[in-house]
């Protein structure tokens, strides 16, 4: 579903953020990426959302070659991709239906749709009621949660999570995860950021660990020792 | 692509279009004020120049009728008997090809009692101090000049004995007509100039629009939202602003119309003619109407264009 191959990316900054990095998510797979901040986590993330381009190498989403897609072409390769940021990215002047619709709305689909597929979403997420919420009137978890609908709700065959507990307890952070895990399920791919190392070992997934831009480890599921959750 | 995919996707764009048109609009309401202060700069910047359009193109008919304006007063001596003046008459009538209307003082005393008002005040005078006067309208032949018919029979008149003043409204309508041709130029540049305002001005409100709704642009961007989608609802929203702006405009104009139209119609009454203002049309609304919010878009367009291009340029849409 994901594949990169001997991937390198330099900003015009000149800092290299990826260096030769290759790997390969089968789809309906579910891999934890982690490392230090800086490591390269959301470089490798954004060239899969092409926020960026890969300076050398080959990163092919879907059967695609991103590297040789045009830029206008991107809106169409993000919206096979739910994207969930640490940040929310919520539109606070707007609903929380609003806000869950807007991948439909962009893909142009019919209302009574739009609606049943939104409740669907919030359902998912354990959201049901809140439609007409402000998302500045939710809590932090909540407002995660409303992410991760819109992220959803277009049914996209990846999954791209990028710290997405980074302002939760443990205990969201954990349901959060079980989330993931139930979506994995379903057959979404999913790949998520993280440098929450206890909860990521605890899920017993495939990791992959990023170091100064270097893919540093590939650990299989199987492999990783520690207690379930 | 077959047709069923066709049809698929021009139903999309067709959704996606409507709820562009919709945000838009809810855009505008939720600002209202804003949205008042513009739509009244630009109502009042495009009243202008429809106000003097409608203006000019009246005075306009009036030169159409030229021969009548041609009509020249004499005023004839006081001495002047009946006998006499109506053989002047005669005599314009028969060698000059002009026909003549006289008006003795006693029905010039009836008209000027009725236009003045003066009434009873008039019946203080123990004579009628009115002459006889001549309205002496030349008939054009072919191809004559009416400017060289007026000329030639004044000289004509100046000489004759019994007259007292001869009085040209030619020259007055000469001047007119050149007045009007540069009202005429006046209404094309003032076009011009008020459309660039009306682009501007939306130009500039959209700009602050875009910058404002830089956060919601990210997101859209990243949730695969395309140019079009980005761009749509500030297109809308500039051919609203235009819209409306047109709108408030015609209403501005009509209402200084109404105020104006009866001392403009007794002023040009009181050059003989029944004359009625003649306002725009219900096409030539339709037209301004779309006019203006064609301009809005344009204006919403060249913006949004622009600053698109700086979001991207700044990387918050990516860098690709």
């Amino acid at each position: 579903m994901i594949t990169f191959e001997q991937v390198s990316k330099r900003y015009e900054s000149g800092a290299m953020a990826l260096r030769e990095v290759s790997f390969h998510l089968e789809p309906g797979e579910m891999v934890f990426l982690t490392g230090h901040s800086g490591a390269g986590k959301s470089t490798l993330l954004r060239l899969i959302l092409m926020l960026e381009k890969a300076t050398r190498g080959q990163v092919i989403v879907d059967g695609r070659n991103l590297s040789k897609t045009q830029s206008r072409q991107a809106p169409r390769v993000r919206r096979r991709i739910g994207m969930i940021f640490q940040d929310h990215k919520l539109l606070n002047d707007k609903t929380v239906f609003d806000n869950v619709s807007l991948p439909l709305m962009i893909a142009g689909e019919r209302y009574p749709d739009i609606r049943k597929k939104v409740r669907a979403a919030l359902d998912k997420v354990g959201l049901s009621g809140k439609e007409k919420s402000w998302p500045m009137r939710l809590s932090g978890g909540e407002q995660q949660r409303v992410g991760i609908a819109r992220a959803i709700v277009g049914m996209p065959p990846v999954l791209l999570a990028d710290e997405p507990t980074g302002n939760l307890d443990p205990e969201l952070s954990r349901e959060l995860f079980g989330l993931f895990r139930q979506l994995n399920s379903q057959g979404v791919t999913v790949l998520v950021a993280s440098h929450d190392l206890a909860l990521i070992r605890s899920m017993r997934q495939r990791v992959l660990v990023l170091a100064q831009g270097k893919l540093a480890d590939d650990i299989s599921g199987s492999d990783i020792a520690g207690p379930a959750a | 692509m077959n047709r069923d995919s066709f049809r698929r996707r021009s139903r999309a764009w067709g959704r996606r279009q409507s709820y562009s048109f919709f945000s838009s609009l809810g855009t505008l309401l939720s600002h209202r004020l804003g949205t008042l202060m513009t739509v009244l700069v630009l109502g009042i910047a495009m009243a202008l120049p429809i106000g003097l359009y409608v203006t000019v193109s009246n005075l306009r008919t009036l030169d159409l009728q030229r021969e009548q304006w041609g009509t020249i007063t004499v005023f004839l001596n006081s001495e002047a008997a009946e006998a006499q003046v109506q053989e002047l008459a005669k005599l314009i009538n028969l060698d000059h090809q002009a026909s003549v209307e006289a008006i003795s003082p006693g029905q010039g005393m009836e008209q000027f009692r009725e236009a003045s008002g003066f009434g009873q005040t008039l019946d203080l005078f123990e004579d009628n101090p009115l002459p006889w006067v001549l309205l002496v309208t030349p008939r054009l032949s072919d191809g004559e000049d009416l400017g060289e018919a007026v000329a030639r029979l004044d000289a004509w008149l100046q000489e004759r004995a019994e007259v007292d003043l001869v009085q040209i409204d030619f020259k007055w309508l000469q001047r007119l007509a050149g007045l009007l041709e540069l009202g005429q130029a006046l209404v094309s540049v003032l076009s011009v100039m008020f459309s660039l305002a009306v682009v501007v001005v939306v130009a500039n409100t959209i700009r602050l629009d875009v910058a404002s709704r830089a956060e919601e642009i990210e997101v859209l961007s990243l949730v695969g939202a395309g140019n079009g989608f980005i761009r749509q609802p500030f297109l809308y929203s500039g051919f609203w602003y235009g819209l409306l702006g047109a709108m408030l405009a015609l209403v501005l104009f009509n209402l200084g119309l109404y105020y104006l139209q009866q001392p403009l119609e007794r002023l040009l009454d009181s050059y003989g003619n029944q004359f009625e203002v003649v306002n725009i049309g219900g096409s030539g609304l339709v037209l301004i109407v779309f006019a203006g919010g064609f301009l809005g878009f344009l204006g919403a367009w060249v913006s949004v264009q622009r600053y698109l291009r700086q979001l991207r340029k700044s990387g918050m849409l990516g860098r690709l």
